[in-house]
């Protein structure tokens, strides 16, 4: 996969990063950089903001410039949950969590590094994403069954960066029409469901100009709070996946009686409340389970389609604002896609750190256990970013009296972009999978031999008995 | 195959003779254990692996509990989640059997790293002790009989209704395993008398140990074995055997039954269990007669045995009595009389008649639960009677006093059922004898046993193997015309046979329903899984406080802290009968009154069961009379149960209800905004399926409460319990809104009349036994 | 006068009739009947506080009677017929097992 390859982006933890400040000297702005031309889109639709743009940026200085900063306001609302930058080519670029050099800890920098330096005079062209999560919070924060859904964005007006910029323009994309209010810094026009901002031109460095955008927005606002997924691998041929997941309805809280009445009367579809939500799982997927801690939950439906598994889920009842939830979803998947042997033996394991659980998913917690097989050694993990590993685990599974490896890895703040492949490297012994049957067997032949035993046993204390008491 | 194998055994050789038989024997009691275990899996196919009904969800949480936090922390277990505020001391109010014994195949299990989860332990536990029941019934029917009647009985135990009843998988209860430690202890006794030998008595006590440690039924035991044994004696059958076996079963059974925390003292307190006593005393006194009677050889004695047994009998008696009275002994329990005194409990304690569990047994669910066995049950009793001894007049005195019982409550039928299908055994074994002979089988006595194990066979292997034994029969020169062999044969194998398909029959459609998932079935065959209680109790668990306390009637006590993990007023243990009034006031009062209890009793959430929506007859509204019942036994002064009738003294919920019935609490939780539903375009709105009729207030107002969730099928609703800030806006006063809506009542005094009916409409698969009528 | 006739009959009868083995047996019977009585008595004067103790002691005594008076029926050789295929060492051994499975318990119960 491609994805792979731009594993490089990384962003470090929080802890990590001021680490790094007071280790590392901060990054120096260059002012010989200036911003040509910013294009902007915000994307509300869902419960993420997506902001994704294009820079142009020029080289006024004397000397090649190698690195660009990207920067974000000290009041930015939310979380940065996935980053990712490429030039033109669309070939991705390293961006890693910076400190900058007059400015203070809260705001954000990503130091990009630009494939090739740019000249002085030249220009060059970087496209870049951003996903956010819980940068919308509900106005009002809690509503009644009937009332809609309204959602507030607080942005900036400007592209924020720490260099001058020429030229920008910045387009919103909302869900509906049904904009309560926005912030109108001229000039700003509103088509359908776009609100176009800008162009503004010749915006100093590190400007800011609060945008409010105050919305209908019906979409899910569905928060994975915590994923506990375990991928177990037996080389029988089959990998074994559970997920164990909680969920929250992080819109607008409920206020007031819920009526079962105006539930079923109301039957539009675009309403706050979750009644179901889809989840993709691999084509091969078998012996799909849906249950929680009281058994299987009926309601939900599998429709196969050409290259994924469409698996319709209903929570045991439609989830309103401030509602949790949590289940566990399990499915089996033969091995091969995901297990090859290397020419020197090893084995390689190419999984799923993440799955997709809905579209435009949120997961705060993610913990993924790797259940390896009896017996493995030399242990090779290659993850695609910055995770936590937890301490490696035993886990004992049907027969085994040997325990099996368990590795362990944990993040927070994740969104469907970080569905990527973690890969991991090791030596087995094949003979290992005989291990359990001839244990068994053994047991087995064990039971009978004792049970022939006492039979003749049984026979051998009669007589004595028989003869004593003559 | 097995037969000619049999033939050509018993020409030649004997032992290889008895080798083929402990096979047939072997392999028939296999496919009995296969045939019992897979005929209780109806649930789990149908429709999961899931615990089923109300007590088992206790005994699950309990034994999930003891898995987590360890035996010795499970026996100090102070559970305070229910029964709030009282709390209830679990370890020292159950019997811990089920837990222990499932605890510890999980223990077994998980040291041989097959990690199966608790919950499957529990659901799958009581098919395979029915294996072992089988087997003990076996076991004990051959030392009663012969080898072919246990054959019998252990297939007919396997798939009979009436023990299948209770030990359907998911069905995890204490008669589940407590049928098997009858048997066996019955067993064992029976071997012990027959022996005389001091083991097989220990190894009996050890298993009355178990029985006691399982279930509150033991008491059957210890006063059915004294009786057996005073029997005995009065038949002038007393000997060293009799006397070595009961002492040592007695003590040491005695001993350990006080080691179970639940039964404590009661073994030498209560009366239940003075029999026991005075027969051990009564056995000691024949004891040392007798010996003396030996030593001296006077011919009197045997008058003075029978007088000085008489004596001692008369001084036991009095001297129990003199201690009830002087209140070192418990007089019977309330559950006690009401077995010999059927109006006993709906005179004085209506929380037990309310359990539907305990009302007299109908001819018709013997049939239904035991079907061919009841007409042939007779037939073996007269045949132990005719050819009595000392076991036999056990087996009789079980039969009789266990028919006696289960005619008395509907929940003993469980004590029936084995000795029933022990008896048909012998019924059935000897019949067969007598038309099936074979040739050989005057000079072999093992054969007989031979032919009966394959009547055992047959309900297995079906007609595949019937001509052949008729076609090899039809040859024989016997008084019993030919003919006539072959036609009983036929009838007989028929019976069986029918017998087998109404145990299906039976299983599959009576006893095979989870109760907490009901299944619906469309006009056109499609079948409809309705999962409203987990809904609810799964709704309660991740959206209420984790301290919330919810009010409920008592039958769902156990599911709410099972399955909703939350705090619950009242249970199934129903140990506190005020307790239970309180919340049966609080449901049949008015919504400031029963407002005044819940505040009182700290409640959050009140959970009802409606069932109009659906057409399900166990809902609360049919159950409600039994509330006011149980409230008025407490409350007399605040609740009356007259006022819930019409003037015609009916109980009614449409317009014509008694208006006291119409503004209760439990009547506005259960149809609040139903008034507004229409169900289809032919009825009109808010006409309630289960007791066909419109409700009779349409337009009902909450002002302490709120509805917080109601289930898709309406099935269950929670409705939360506002805090006093949040129904301070002046409103109009309570009491003008009662009567408003009694007067708006009136507008459908028309509609069609509404007796509760209580036939499920759509509901199948659900059981008939509902725990609250 | 009848009484005591009967009695020095009964005496002479047991000693001349009863073997040496049951009249050790007879001997530990005794022993555990003084033991019990003694119990009772104890029982009685000073009160019976610590209930499942006494009633562990005063079980364990009785039990301890019972299995000896089994195993005393079954070792005399006058009730062989009445216990088919138990022979005195059987008894002795059940005598034991039983004794190990009562003990057990007791202690359980004594606390």
């Amino acid at each position: 996969m491609s994805e792979n390859k731009k594993i490089e982006i990384m962003w470090k933890i929080l802890i990590f990063c001021l680490f790094f400040t007071v280790i590392n000297s901060a990054e120096v702005v260059n002012k010989n950089v200036i911003n040509r031309k910013v294009v902007r889109s915000i994307d509300l639709n869902s419960q993420l903001v997506k902001i994704s743009g294009t820079i142009t940026l020029e080289n006024a200085g004397k000397e090649a410039v190698g690195n660009y900063l990207i920067g974000f306001e000290r009041d930015l609302q939310g979380s940065i949950a996935y980053i990712t930058v490429q030039d033109s080519l669309k070939t991705p670029l390293k961006a890693g969590r910076v400190a900058v050099v007059g400015a203070g800890t809260t705001e954000v920098f990503y130091n990009v590094q630009l494939k090739s330096n740019v000249e002085p005079g030249k220009t060059a062209t970087i496209l870049y994403e951003v996903v956010l999560t819980k940068a919308l919070p509900p106005y009002p924060s809690s509503i009644t069954q009937k009332e809609k859904q309204l959602v507030r964005y607080f942005g900036n007006h400007y592209f924020y960066s720490p260099y001058y910029t020429e030229y920008q323009k910045t387009d919103v994309l909302v869900s509906s029409r049904a904009v309560e209010t926005y912030s109108k810094l001229k000039p700003v026009s509103q088509t359908d469901s776009t609100i176009s901002y800008g162009p503004y031109e010749k915006v100093p460095a590190y400007s800011i100009d609060h945008m409010t955008i105050h919305y209908e927005n019906n979409a899910p606002f569905l928060t994975v709070t915590r994923l506990e997924r375990t991928i177990e691998v037996s080389h029988w041929g089959n990998i074994a996946i559970e997920e164990a997941i909680e969920i929250k309805h992080t819109g607008a809280k409920l206020k007031g009686p819920f009526s079962r009445y105006d539930y079923q009367r109301d039957t539009s579809s675009n309403h706050h409340s979750i009644k179901s939500y889809k989840t993709v799982l691999p084509a091969l997927a078998h012996s799909i389970y849906y249950r929680d801690m009281n058994g299987n939950i009926s309601t939900s439906s599998v429709k196969p389609k050409k290259d994924y598994i469409e698996l319709e889920l209903r929570p045991r009842f439609p989830l309103f604002g401030g509602w949790q939830s949590s289940y566990i979803l399990g499915y089996s998947v033969p091995s091969y896609p995901y297990l090859f042997r290397k020419s020197n033996g090893e084995f390689v394991l190419n999984v799923r750190l993440l799955d997709h659980v809905f579209d435009d998913m949120a997961v705060e917690e993610l913990e993924t256990n790797i259940v390896l097989p009896v017996g493995v050694s030399n242990i090779k993990v290659k993850t695609p970013y910055e995770v936590k590993r937890l301490p490696d685990g035993v886990a004992y599974k049907y027969l085994d009296n040997i325990g099996r490896t368990v590795i362990r890895a944990s993040k927070s703040n994740l969104v469907e972009q970080h569905i990527q492949d973690i890969e991991i490297t090791y030596g087995w012994p094949s003979h290992m999978l005989l291990h359990e049957p001839v244990l068994v067997s053994i047991a087995l032949f064990l039971t009978f031999i004792i049970v022939i035993i006492y039979v003749r046993l049984d026979f051998s204390i009669r007589k004595p008995e028989h003869a004593k008491k003559d | 195959m097995s037969q000619a194998g049999t033939k050509k055994g018993a020409v030649s050789k004997i032992n290889k003779n008895v080798a083929i038989n402990s096979l047939i024997v072997f392999v028939v009691l296999l496919l009995a254990w296969v045939a019992g275990f897979a005929s209780r899996l109806f649930a789990v196919i149908r429709f999961e692996s899931i615990i089923h009904e109300f007590d088992p969800w206790f005994n699950y949480r309990a034994t999930a509990y003891m898995v987590k936090h360890g035996f010795y922390n499970f026996l100090n277990w102070f559970d305070e989640r229910a029964w709030y505020p009282l709390g209830r001391i679990v370890g020292g109010t159950v019997y811990p059997g089920l837990m222990l014994t499932s605890g510890s195949i999980h223990y077994i299990l998980h040291l041989l790293h097959i990690n199966v989860h608790i919950r499957d332990i529990c659901v799958f536990l009581a098919p395979i002790f029915s294996g072992l029941t089988a087997i003990s019934t076996y076991f004990l029917t051959k030392e009663l009989w012969s080898t072919g009647a246990g054959l019998f009985a252990a297939c007919f135990i396997a798939i009979v209704p009436g023990y299948i009843s209770r030990s359907v998988a998911g069905s995890y209860d204490n008669e589940g395993i407590a049928i098997f430690a009858l048997q066996f202890t019955y067993f064992l006794w029976i071997k012990s008398v027959k022996t005389g030998s001091v083991f097989w008595a220990v190894a009996a006590s050890l298993s009355y140990f178990y029985m006691v440690s399982a279930w509150g039924g033991y008491v059957f035991i210890i006063n059915l074995i004294p009786l057996h044994v005073f029997v005995l004696l009065l038949m002038g059958r007393f000997s060293n055997r009799l006397f070595t076996s009961y002492t040592t079963f007695y003590i040491l059974g005695l001993v350990m039954s006080m080691q179970i925390p639940f039964v404590g003292f009661q073994p030498i307190r209560t009366s239940e269990h003075m029999a026991a006593a005075g027969v051990f005393a009564l056995l000691f006194a024949v004891a040392v007669l007798k010996y003396l009677q030996s030593m001296l050889s006077k011919s009197e004695f045997k008058s003075l045995v029978i007088f000085g047994g008489l004596i001692a009998a008369a001084v036991v008696f009095v001297t129990v009595v003199l201690l009830t009275y002087a209140g070192y002994i418990a007089p019977w329990s309330g559950r006690f009389y009401s077995l010999w005194d059927t109006g006993y409990a709906k005179i004085h304690i209506p929380i037990i008649a309310s359990v539907s569990e305990h009302q007299p047994t109908t001819w018709f669910s013997f049939f239904f639960d035991l079907h061919v066995l009841i007409p042939t049950f007779p037939a073996g009793l007269w045949y132990c009677i005719k050819n009595v001894n000392d076991e036999r007049v056990f087996v009789i005195l079980y039969a009789l006093s266990a028919v006696y019982f289960a005619g008395v409550m509907v929940r003993l039928m469980l004590t029936l059922t084995p000795v029933v299908c022990m008896l048909s055994g012998v019924a059935f074994s000897v019949i067969l004898e007598l038309f099936v002979k074979d040739e050989d089988s005057n000079s072999h006595p093992d054969t007989e046993n031979d032919e009966t194990s394959h009547g055992g066979k047959r309900l297995y292997d079906k007609a595949g193997k019937v001509p052949k034994i008729i076609k090899h029969e039809s040859k024989e020169q016997d008084a019993i015309g030919p003919n006539l062999r072959s036609i009983a044969a036929v009838v007989f194998v028929l019976l069986l046979m029918l017998f087998a398909v109404h145990c299906t029959w039976v299983t599959s459609n009576a006893y095979s329903s989870p109760s907490i998932v009901l299944a619906s079935y469309g006009s056109d065959g499609t079948r409809q899984i309705l999962d409203d209680f987990r809904e609810a109790y799964f709704w309660l668990s991740q959206n209420t406080a984790d301290d919330a306390r919810v009010m409920s009637w008592w039958d769902y006590g156990y599911q709410i802290a099972g399955m909703a993990n939350r705090t619950t007023l009242v249970d199934n243990n129903t140990w506190n009968n005020s307790h239970i009034a309180l919340v049966g006031k609080a449901m049949s009062s008015n919504e400031s009154a029963a407002y005044e209890i819940m505040t009182a009793l700290d409640v959050d959430y009140v959970l009802v069961i409606f069932g109009g929506v659906i057409g399900y007859s166990g809902d609360d509204i049919n159950k409600f009379l039994w509330m006011v019942r149980i409230a008025e036994g407490e409350h007399p002064k605040d609740i009356k149960e007259s006022d819930y009738f019409t003037e015609h003294g009916e109980f009614r919920v449409d317009a014509e209800g008694s208006p006291t019935l119409l503004n209760c609490l439990m009547y506005k939780l259960s149809y609040y905004k139903f008034g507004e539903l229409k169900l289809d375009y032919r009825t009109a709105s808010g006409y309630d399926r289960t007791r066909n009729a419109v409700i009779g207030n349409k337009d009902i107002q909450l002002t302490y409460l709120e509805e917080a969730y109601t289930t898709e099928h309406w099935l269950v609703r929670i409705y939360r319990v506002k805090k006093p800030d949040e129904f301070n806006r002046p409103r109009i006063p309570v009491a003008n809104r009662v009567i408003k809506s009694t007067f708006v009542s009136k507008k459908n005094s028309k509609r069609k009349k509404g007796v509760i009916k209580n036939k499920p409409v759509i509901v199948k698969g659900k059981k008939p036994a509902v725990k609250t009528q | 006068m009848a009484q005591t006739n009967v009695l020095l009959k009964f005496y002479n009868e047991y000693s001349a009739k009863t073997s040496r083995k049951l009249k050790v047996i007879d001997a530990y019977l005794f022993y555990i009947l003084l033991t019990g009585i003694i119990q009772f008595i104890y029982c009685i004067l000073v009160g019976t506080f610590p209930f499942n103790s006494f009633l562990s002691g005063f079980i364990s005594t009785v039990s301890c009677f019972v299995l000896g008076v089994c195993l005393r029926l079954q070792v005399n050789p006058e009730n062989k017929n009445q216990f088919y295929g138990i022979s005195p060492e059987r008894g002795f051994a059940d005598f034991i097992f039983a004794h190990c499975i009562l003990h057990l318990v007791v202690m359980n119960f004594i606390g």
